[in-house]
């Protein structure tokens, strides 16, 4: 495991690399992280699979998009489009340090959305997957962004005057702030625009989430999104676990049902 | 499970209380009483809310009324729930 750093328009981007000790992996997996607060809540899930699909012999990379983490820029410089290079970047990375094997993107919630989309581009008929609580549309984590905002400022009483506000900064080409993040009108737009897109070509997916209540269930924008994929002849593997929500939780918690049955189905891919 | 367990489920979750919310009644306050309730957490607990519980929070109910205790939400989600049907 290192830590490198990856070109990537405008300056560089930290990822840490899991490679195979000797020989050739099996596979290469691209990691995108959620949004915000829920990239750092996250961090130490991503970490343990990221090792055990290494210890399965998947190469792994795990890439801090521009603004986050420690790639160049701030959150404020960063646009959904440069974050769907990014991820076109880190494949690319993978590509030449490992050659042409099956490819998969792995995203956790809105990281998943830039995941899906960067596929879609990629050209790559057989790259597959890998959704973790995927959102299906980024409308609603633009929503709780915003509402971070509402919601520091409760006492003042007027959370729809302000959310409005928020929102027409956001029109008139304004960068609003909410929770310690800066979030630019071209960040804002795209990430409201975008949806989770099902693979092109005849990747696979495969489709995990976490849950307390039991039995765990999928949500049901997840399994209509679903249900339309495979309707359309797409292959999806789809489950629902019993895990806390890691990338939300006040404290960092541990999903190892979703580490088990993640790592079962790329071992069986 | 009625909506007061459900939500106690929710809140222990988020806010990783680990089984606190046992002994959490109606009356139990929550807005500026539980440290762990901080403005990212209230969204968290209306996000986890909305998807597991099926309801739509509005934006003008973003108010510190509705978390002030357990049972101000519990009314909160049952008003909310009885609009759908």
């Amino acid at each position: 495991m290192r830590g490198v750093f990856i070109r990537a328009e405008p300056g560089l981007r930290f990822c840490v690399h899991h490679g195979p000790e000797q020989g050739h992996p099996r596979g290469m997996v691209l990691y995108v992280h959620p949004w915000g607060e829920e990239m750092n809540k996250a961090r130490r899930m991503a970490a343990w699979q990221a090792r055990e699909l290494c210890r399965q012999g998947y190469a792994v990379l795990q890439i801090d998009l521009l603004g986050c983490g420690d790639s160049s820029g701030d959150f404020g410089d960063a646009s959904w489009e440069a974050w769907v290079s990014d991820v076109l970047a880190g494949v690319q990375w993978l590509r030449d340090m490992h050659g042409q094997g099956p490819l998969w993107l792995w995203g956790l919630r809105a990281g998943a959305l830039v995941a899906s989309e960067a596929l879609q581009r990629l050209g790559d008929a057989a790259a597959n997957l890998l959704l973790w609580q995927p959102t299906t549309a980024g409308k609603s984590v633009l929503q709780q962004f915003l509402r971070t905002r509402a919601a520091a400022e409760m006492h003042a009483g007027d959370s729809k005057g302000l959310l409005q506000r928020l929102r027409a900064d956001l029109a008139a080409g304004r960068s609003v702030e909410a929770a310690g993040y800066r979030v630019s009108p071209a960040l804002a737009a795209g990430l409201e625009a975008a949806r989770l897109l099902a693979p092109p070509g005849n990747g696979r997916v495969v489709w995990l989430e976490v849950a307390t209540r039991q039995p765990p269930a999928l949500l049901p924008t997840s399994a209509s999104c679903i249900a339309a994929w495979r309707a359309d002849g797409k292959q999806v593997q789809a489950q629902a676990l019993t895990g806390p929500g890691f990338w939300q939780t006040q404290e960092i918690e541990d999903a190892p049902e979703l580490i088990a049955t993640t790592s079962a189905a790329l071992a069986a891919a | 499970m009625g909506v007061q367990e459900e939500l106690l489920r929710v809140i222990d979750e988020v806010l990783s209380l680990k089984g606190r919310t046992a002994s959490f009644t109606r009356a139990t306050p929550l807005l500026n009483a539980i440290p762990e309730l901080d403005s990212m957490a209230v969204v968290s607990l209306i996000t986890t809310i909305e998807e597991q519980m099926g309801i739509t929070v509005d934006d003008d109910d973003i108010d510190g009324s509705t978390f002030e205790t357990v049972g101000s939400l519990v009314d909160f989600v049952s008003m909310k729930l009885a609009a759908q049907h």
